[in-house]
């Protein structure tokens, strides 16, 4: 089944595909439930989305209210649109990365780690701590089922030579640093392994960057055995910058449904 | 003619684990070392990354990281009056190729002997009386667990091992196995998660009275700094070590744990590509002159060494003595003759547990060393009195993979295709355990190795000939064992159905075809009686005292456990002796 992009969210401002243009939000507009709750019959997003049982209406409508600033406790004082957007596409300045598309468990598992100090964040840890757990994981599936593309973000001009070592080690990491490559766990197109492992491919540069360097010095140390410092304290600033700056160049394949899929066998850099 | 290269101090038969760490030792201790590997170059991060290497059929059905069996094989049969033909085809044990060899496509259970394994017949004879051992060639190691124990310790530091030690310093710990020898230090790290059936193996085990433990494992679980400086990582549990490399970094194997740390050294030198063809040897024909290889050119070069390290797998450094003429070839016409006797190998046995819908194993999300042991039944931890056999075996519920093509568990008297067969893989895989029983084997003057009369490799060489087939002991052992793991398999909950089987069975051969493990032992045994071992307690031959020999050819019979940790302790406590002894005067360091 493929759906038409256009047909998803009704917002007319947002012209889906790979040229997607996102447009400054416009927060009268909201997503269209009934293409969501549709998006959920594709197996590939109903996985991506899973939390702890198969999300129905219910938990999507629920998490677009939480999403929208709104919850059982009088709101978590902000609306995750304000800075993720409606549609999920965050900014560019490092601190706010997208989230349509990635993996509703791993997105579930950082609120939790926000709300318990696992994952250190003064904005993020007061937001999750007001959240319900049921809240928690709509908000995590309802970003989860939104249909995710290439973003039309301008990348900076990039030293070709330092592209290409970022795609050396996504590919196959450093035999003389000991750094595994990227593909190993993050999927061979960096599109993640959903439920734990998040995509890569067209997530900010900014804020992989800055989430290596938080896992090198230590502050961030809430993924299984810890195994992302292991790998970041092999990493020079260089190194994090060029594979940060290649991911955020590969293609993040449109999530429309298998076919959509599909059409993304070969990511390259721009 | 050979070209004549300019001699080294040291020539290495082979880049594996025993290779590497002679080379990593010996460069050290100022030795110029050259390692001669047959196969390519290939390093965890470039060669051994998912999603590729995460190909089933290219590395597990293909055997890919393997060894080419049109180059190089084995003939086979089962007794002398069969005629042995050539295994054309890998199955029962699969010996690797390239650097880092086997232990690059390992599962990662690290164990140690047992120290009355190490005596076996002086504690058999002491405890039963001798004639429990008629009929077998069963002999003490000529070295004791307490003398082997630094070099353990050493490589469970190599490692990362992890675990939970149940003798430390002689006093036992809770949670570990109460059966092993005293540790001089605990596991460098905590052991592996326990899945759901691993778990209830245990609670079942010890209901019965058995003492479980978490199986000793170097995929490692928390990120570690091993003896030598190199990083590991941990372990991810992604169900893809035996059969492949692991691009985490998180399975020790001989690349990231010991190469890297040695690659650099002014003192080593690695040839890939080059296949020893023989030992060369002096004049008088007491001592090493050293090794002629093809190189990566398919020329034919001859490589001087003060010293020669044989470090190939157990079977090929059998192979390359024979063709050699090193030491004396057995004859089991008299019974005489050391090289090529005391061949044995592993007796495999196991219960499949199919448990109902209430309890989930997700065997995708598993380890190589991933396992929940007793050892209540292994060596001579249990009385053998009017049981008819020695030995035994550990029974561990193993969680090592849930791969597609070769993981499909199916209940007893499933049909082995067709709907019927699709149905019961459906109910089962996610909710199925097995429970290994990982038998010893004694040696017997009928098992042995020796050269084919009439097959040769690609190089012109007779091949080795295995003539094999489970002795009586051990199909006694082997079924005594089995019903213990079923036993347990029964008593634990929730559980609609359990199989058996097992290769030793009475009346069955065995066969090369299905795999079993690549655990072949003997052939070139250590021993204080050159009558009856190749090499002394050193490792050095008594025929040529610049030949030392490394590996699991080098056990005088196979002990219930898995031979990296074994073989590894014995590497170091051999090139122990080289660096503080041998090296600084070169002789035999034990009177014939």
């Amino acid at each position: 089944m493929k759906l038409a992009r256009t047909a998803i969210l009704a917002i007319a401002s947002v012209s889906l595909g790979s040229a997607a243009i996102v447009q400054a939000q416009d927060q009268t507009e909201e997503p269209e439930m009934s293409e969501l709750e549709r998006r959920l019959d594709v197996d590939s997003v109903l996985f991506n989305a899973t939390i702890k049982e198969e999300p129905d209406d219910d938990l999507l409508e629920l998490g677009r209210l939480v999403a929208m600033g709104s919850s059982e406790n009088g709101g978590s004082g902000m609306a995750c649109i304000t800075c993720h957007g409606v549609d999920g596409e965050g900014d560019g300045s490092g601190a706010f990365p997208r989230l349509d598309g990635q993996a509703g468990w791993y997105m579930y598992k950082q609120l939790q780690d926000y709300a318990s100090g696992d994952r250190p964040n003064r904005v993020m840890s007061g937001i999750a701590q007001r959240l319900t757990e049921r809240e928690r994981e709509a908000v995590s599936a309802y970003y989860a089922a939104m249909p995710s593309g290439d973003l039309d973000t301008a990348h900076g001009s990039m030293d070709g030579t330092l592209l290409q070592w970022g795609g050396q080690l996504a590919a196959v990491g450093s035999a003389e640093k000991g750094i595994p490559a990227c593909v190993n766990c993050h999927g061979a197109q960096g599109t993640g392994l959903p439920p734990s492992v998040p995509y890569l491919a067209g997530q900010y540069a900014g804020y992989m960057e800055l989430q290596l360097e938080l896992w090198t010095d230590g502050t961030r140390d809430n993924d299984a055995m810890d195994v992302m410092s292991t790998i970041a304290k092999k990493m020079t600033e260089e190194d994090m910058r060029a594979v940060s700056e290649y991911y955020a160049r590969v293609s993040n394949p449109a999530t429309d449904g298998a076919e959509a899929q599909a059409e993304y066998d070969m990511p390259a850099a721009e | 003619m050979a070209t004549e290269l300019p001699k080294t101090d040291v020539v290495i038969v082979g880049a594996g684990w025993t290779g590497l760490a002679a080379a990593k030792e010996l460069a050290d201790a100022g030795q110029r070392c050259v390692v001669i590997e047959r196969g390519d170059w290939r390093h965890d991060a470039t060669n051994f990354g998912a999603p590729e290497e995460h190909d089933e059929l290219k590395y597990a059905r293909r055997k890919e990281h393997m060894i080419d069996t049109p180059t190089k094989t084995l003939s086979f049969r089962n007794n002398s009056d069969q005629t042995a033909l050539p295994m054309r085809r890998l199955g029962s044990f699969l010996p690797g190729k390239g650097l880092g060899g086997a232990g690059i496509h390992w599962n990662g259970q690290l164990w140690r002997p047992l120290p009355s394994d190490l005596q076996m017949r002086s504690h058999y004879a002491e405890r039963y009386g001798e004639s429990i051992l008629d009929g077998m060639n069963v002999q003490d190691w000529g070295v004791t667990y307490d003398e082997l124990e630094p070099h353990l310790d050493f490589f469970d530091r190599v490692c990362g091992t992890a675990g939970v030690a149940g003798n430390l310093n002689g006093e036992t710990q809770e949670g570990g196995n109460p059966f092993e020898g005293p540790r001089s230090a605990d596991y460098p790290n905590p052991p592996m998660k326990a899945s759901p059936p691993l778990q209830m193996f245990r609670d079942t085990a010890a209901q019965m009275g058995y003492n479980p433990f978490h199986m000793p494992s170097a995929n490692v679980t928390k990120a570690y700094e091993n003896a030598y400086g190199a990083q590991l990582h941990p372990c991810t549990y992604c169900g893809f070590c035996e059969r492949f490399g692991c691009g985490y970094f998180a399975k020790a194997d001989p690349i990231i744990c010991i190469y890297d740390v040695v690659k650099d050294h002014e003192n080593f030198e690695l040839r890939m590509n080059s296949q020893v063809l023989r030992v060369e040897k002096s004049a008088d024909g007491k001592t090493a002159t050293g090794v002629t290889y093809i190189d990566e050119n398919g020329q034919e070069v001859f490589q001087p060494a003060d010293t020669v390290c044989l470090n190939a797998y157990a079977l090929w450094n059998v192979h390359l003595m024979l063709v050699s003429g090193l030491g004396t070839p057995y004859d089991p016409e008299t019974g005489e003759g050391t090289v090529g006797r005391n061949y044995a190998y592993q007796t495999i046995a196991a219960a499949s547990v199919f448990f109902d819908e209430n309890v989930w194993s997700n065997p995708f999300m598993g380890a190589g060393a991933l396992g929940m042991t007793i050892d209540d039944f292994n060596g001579d931890n249990f009385d053998h009195t009017d049981l008819g056999f020695v030995g035994g075996g550990y029974i561990s519920a193993n969680q090592t993979n849930g791969r597609p093509i070769n993981y499909q568990p199916t209940p007893p008297d499933t049909p082995s295709w067709g709907a019927e067969w699709k149905q019961a893989v459906r109910e089962s895989y996610l909710h199925h355990v097995g429970i290994v029983c990982h038998g010893s084997s004694v040696a017997v003057p009928e098992n042995y190795l020796d050269l084919d009369p009439t097959y040769k490799d690609a190089y012109g060489q007779p091949l080795l000939r295995m003539t094999f087939d489970f002795p009586e002991n051990d199909r006694k052992m082997s079924a005594y064992v089995l019903s213990k793991a079923e036993e347990i398999a029964r008593n634990m909950d929730n559980v609609r159905a359990v199989g058996t089987v097992n290769r030793a069975a009475e009346g069955e051969s065995y066969s090369v075809v299905p795999y079993q493990t690549t655990h072949n032992t003997g052939g070139a045994v250590i021993g204080t009686d050159p009558a009856t071992s190749v090499v002394n307690r050193y490792g050095q031959m008594w025929d040529h005292h610049n030949v030392f020999v490394f590996g699991a050819c080098l056990f005088p019979q196979n002990l219930g456990y898995n031979p990296t940790g074994p073989l590894m302790g014995l590497a170091y406590w051999t090139l122990d002796h080289m660096k503080n002894d041998y090296l600084q005067n070169p002789r035999p360091l034990m009177d014939a």
